[in-house]
């Protein structure tokens, strides 16, 4: 099967709005996924949580860059991003603690997704 | 250094040799230069004339520096030597080594000195367990450097080798030809730069030595210089605080997420990276001496708190790292710690200091700022921890791999013991934890109504832990005992032996009140109380062993929080008491306590029997003396000003800690030993 999962991330970004883990983070960042000669770019925007996802140039905070192959898995949650950042795959700059907090935009492993909230709070919800 | 290792160190970068200045590290052998959980040099042999060196002696001149002084010659005996060599290290990006040779014959001297370097690049966690590499090696020699490089797919590590003299350098080292003149000497500088973490944070940036070296003496200085100053009748006590504010400086680690803050690492040097629970616990003790570590860890475990749910990592949204890992096996998902979450204190906690740090320093915008991680660690205890739907925090692990099987601070296989020596199944429900979990909510409550203005979930929050304090003193009191039960096991059942953690209840405030004297009575009974400290376990208990790891052991760090939790609870006597006894081994260790020592009954050994371990200083253990203070002293803040309540042991005589740093500016606090620790000991 052949998704573009990076395509179908960002997709979703943009449709996310507000997203309630970076609620006071303000800051940008360029994604460049490199695809053989070519070099797709999405500028991230984010103010208080709110979330703008662009085809702009602008001067991002940060810059996280990948293969798209890397960037597909970790778009899937099948690759862990700060994983990636130690293996070399995944190349940031500039702002280290924005990119730590973007990160949290990306899916879990498709094993772990399920949910894994405790016994007690279903009960208490019931 | 007992195991004859020199160490130096800064943050996560650190060397350890032999006392010649040597690396001869084989796989599984702790030595050579580390960086960034990786060995960047495994190797690094000094050589005059093809002979190996003798060391005279070392210098240990700062935690980041030391001196060697050799003479040529291996021998035993004593040998004339007519050359000294004096190798000067210091740690930076790598490190730097001041080579000198000093000719002290009236013939002049034709040498060949060769210094042979090789790395395998090791993971820390291969050189614990001898694991096969799976990358490739390369050693070329470019622009005049020698380059060591390890490859692995897009994961690159090197080492830069060079000299500021001129030498032959091959694939195996540099090599100096020289003549020293009669009564002359020749020096040249070695750099040794690791490259690392891809091409954009390549920094190879080669500091003057004499720079770094004044830079980081002077950031020592005002490190000392910003904490409260301490005068004291007692020397011992002056010199113990002076050896931790020294050994806390040592073990500040800066993550690169941190922008130049510094957080405590745990332990050096193999545990200079995050850790949540240890960096909490010292934060905590240190608050009242170096705020701005706390705001430092609350960050940097803010910003890596759990937002998924991942069983490889045991990560769940909202909670909080356990241990964080840069190395080979860390990057390629053989080992979980990118970060590692498998703690389930550390959560709690990290509400607990944020509120302790607020009502230090006032800090509000920290606590507005950590509102979104503060509100999710909240959030945790309840819908991820109760892994039994009984209203307590519980542990199993998800990964049974490579995760850790016992989540708290007692984390060894045979910690959590049935009086008769069972170990119970899991999940386990330790009793601190729901200590703790009762703490977070009530300091969360205080937040939520002061800070973020949400009085629903302050009032909440208050009330389930009105019902949480409630179930607990019923659930886990040991009747026939008159304590709290170590744990609960998977059926409810109470696992009944006596142990330390009730000192950390009367800490937490879970505790009735009505059963606060008798825990008090228990932490200071010949069953726990070994005359230095409180056990991890009880004497009589099947497990009891003076030197079992956490069955009978003496934890510095648990005393300091037991004493305070004697204070919360009004036994001023019996927190001096154990103040008293930690204070005094210290001496027996120069001021710097160990992880553990002996639980061997005081009057039978009369010193305490230090626990054997790899990590010196430990963070908690240095922030023991700090948090004593504290409590000695009776520190609370109490809105906009400091309470002092003096109950110092009366050997400590007159003290004073000037300039103690708050809400409240600056401030003096001053007391008198009056408490006779010998009668109300026992």
């Amino acid at each position: 099967m052949i998704t573009d999962s990076t395509a179908a991330f960002f997709e979703e970004l943009g449709r996310r709005g507000h997203e309630p883990l970076l609620g006071k983070v303000t800051g940008s960042v360029r994604f460049e996924v490199v695809d053989g000669e070519r070099t797709e770019r999405w500028l991230v925007t984010i103010d208080k949580g709110t979330i703008l996802v662009s085809r702009g140039k602008g001067a991002p905070d940060c810059v996280l860059r990948a293969d798209k192959a890397c960037f597909d898995r970790i778009a899937a949650g099948e690759l862990n991003a700060v994983a990636a950042v130690l293996r070399g795959e995944l190349s940031v700059e500039g702002d280290l603690r924005l990119v730590v907090r973007v990160q949290r935009l990306f899916p879990g492993p498709p094993a772990g997704r399920a949910d894994r909230r405790a016994a007690g709070y279903a009960r208490r919800q019931s | 250094m007992s195991d004859g290792l020199v160490k130096i160190l800064d943050g996560n970068t650190f060397v350890v040799s032999d006392a010649r200045g040597d690396i001869e590290a084989s796989r599984t052998d702790p030595t050579g230069l580390f960086s960034f959980d990786t060995r960047f040099l495994s190797r690094w042999v000094l050589t005059v004339n093809g002979e190996r060196l003798n060391p005279l002696s070392v210098d240990d001149l700062q935690y980041f520096e030391t001196r060697f002084f050799l003479v040529p010659g291996t021998g035993t005996v004593y040998i004339d030597a007519k050359l000294s060599v004096i190798r000067q290290r210091a740690v930076g990006n790598g490190f730097h080594e001041e080579l000198t040779i000093l000719n002290h014959a009236d013939e002049p001297a034709d040498l060949k000195i060769r210094l042979d370097a090789g790395c395998d690049f090791a993971d820390l966690f291969e050189v614990k367990d001898a694991l096969e590499k799976k990358g490739t090696y390369s050693s070329r020699v470019e622009d005049g450097k020698l380059i060591l490089a390890y490859d692995r797919g897009a994961f690159s590590r090197a080492t830069a080798i060079s000299a500021s003299e001129p030498a032959r350098v091959d694939k195996n080292g540099l090599t100096f030809k020289v003549r020293i003149e009669p009564h002359g000497e020749w020096s040249t500088r070695l750099h040794v730069v690791t490259r690392q973490l891809g091409a954009g944070q390549a920094r190879e940036e080669i500091e003057d030595p004499k720079a770094s070296r004044l830079r980081m003496r002077r950031n020592l200085e005002r490190w000392i210089d910003e904490a409260p100053r301490l005068e004291c009748d007692w020397e011992p006590l002056k010199a113990t605080y002076r050896r931790s504010l020294v050994d806390l400086a040592a073990l500040r680690f800066s993550p690169l997420i941190a922008g130049g803050h510094s957080l405590p690492a745990a332990g050096l040097p193999w545990f200079m990276t995050m850790f949540g629970r240890d960096s909490i616990f010292t934060s905590l003790q240190a608050l009242p001496f170096a705020p701005e570590l706390a705001a430092t860890t609350l960050r940097a475990l803010g910003d890596l708190q759990g937002v998924r749910s991942d069983d490889f990592r045991d990560e769940d949204p909202g909670r909080i790292l356990h241990e964080m890992r840069y190395g080979e096996m860390t990057a390629f998902e053989e080992r979980p710690h990118s970060p590692y979450y498998g703690s389930v204190d550390a959560t709690p906690l990290y509400v607990v200091l944020l509120d302790e740090y607020e009502r230090w320093t006032g800090n509000r915008a920290l606590v507005r700022e950590l509102e979104v991680e503060a509100r999710a660690a909240l959030d945790w205890i309840d819908e991820y921890a109760d892994l039994q739907g009984t209203g307590y925090i519980w542990y199993k692990r998800r990964n049974e791999k490579t995760g850790l099987e016992n989540q708290c601070w007692k984390d060894s296989w045979d910690s959590i013991s049935f009086r008769d020596g069972r170990l119970p199944g899991f999940p386990r429900a330790t009793c601190e934890l729901q200590g703790y979990a009762y703490d977070a909510k009530l300091r969360g409550a205080r937040l939520a109504r002061l800070v973020w203005k949400d009085t629903a979930l302050a009032n909440r929050l208050e009330k389930e832990a009105a019902d949480l304090k409630r179930r607990f003193n019923v659930d886990f009191w040991v009747e026939d005992g008159e304590y709290f039960a170590l744990a609960l096991d998977p059926d409810g059942n109470k696992v009944d032996a006596l142990a330390s953690n009730n000192g950390h209840l009367l800490w937490s405030g879970i505790v009735d009140k009505s059963k606060a004297k008798a825990l008090a009575r228990h932490l200071l009974s010949p069953r726990l109380f070994s005359g230095w400290g409180v056990r991890t376990l009880a004497e009589g208990e099947a497990r009891y062993n003076p030197i079992g790891y956490h069955v009978g052991t003496v934890w510095p760090f648990d005393n300091s929080f037991i004493a305070w939790g004697l204070r919360r609870y009004g036994f001023k006597e019996e927190a001096a008491v154990i103040a008293a006894g930690i204070l005094d081994a210290a001496q027996f260790f120069a001021g710097r306590l160990p992880e553990a020592f002996g639980g061997y009954e005081r009057a039978q050994t009369m010193y305490p029997v230090q626990y054997p371990t790899a990590c010196s200083p430990q963070a908690w253990s240095t922030g023991t003396p700090l948090l004593l203070l504290r409590t000695m002293l009776g520190l609370e803040p109490h809105g906009e000003h400091l309470v002092v309540d003096p109950a110092l042991p009366s050997a400590v005589g007159h003290l004073e800690l000037l300039d103690i740093p708050g809400r409240w500016g600056r401030i003096d606090a001053f007391g008198r030993g009056r408490v006779d620790v010998e009668r109300s000991g026992r």
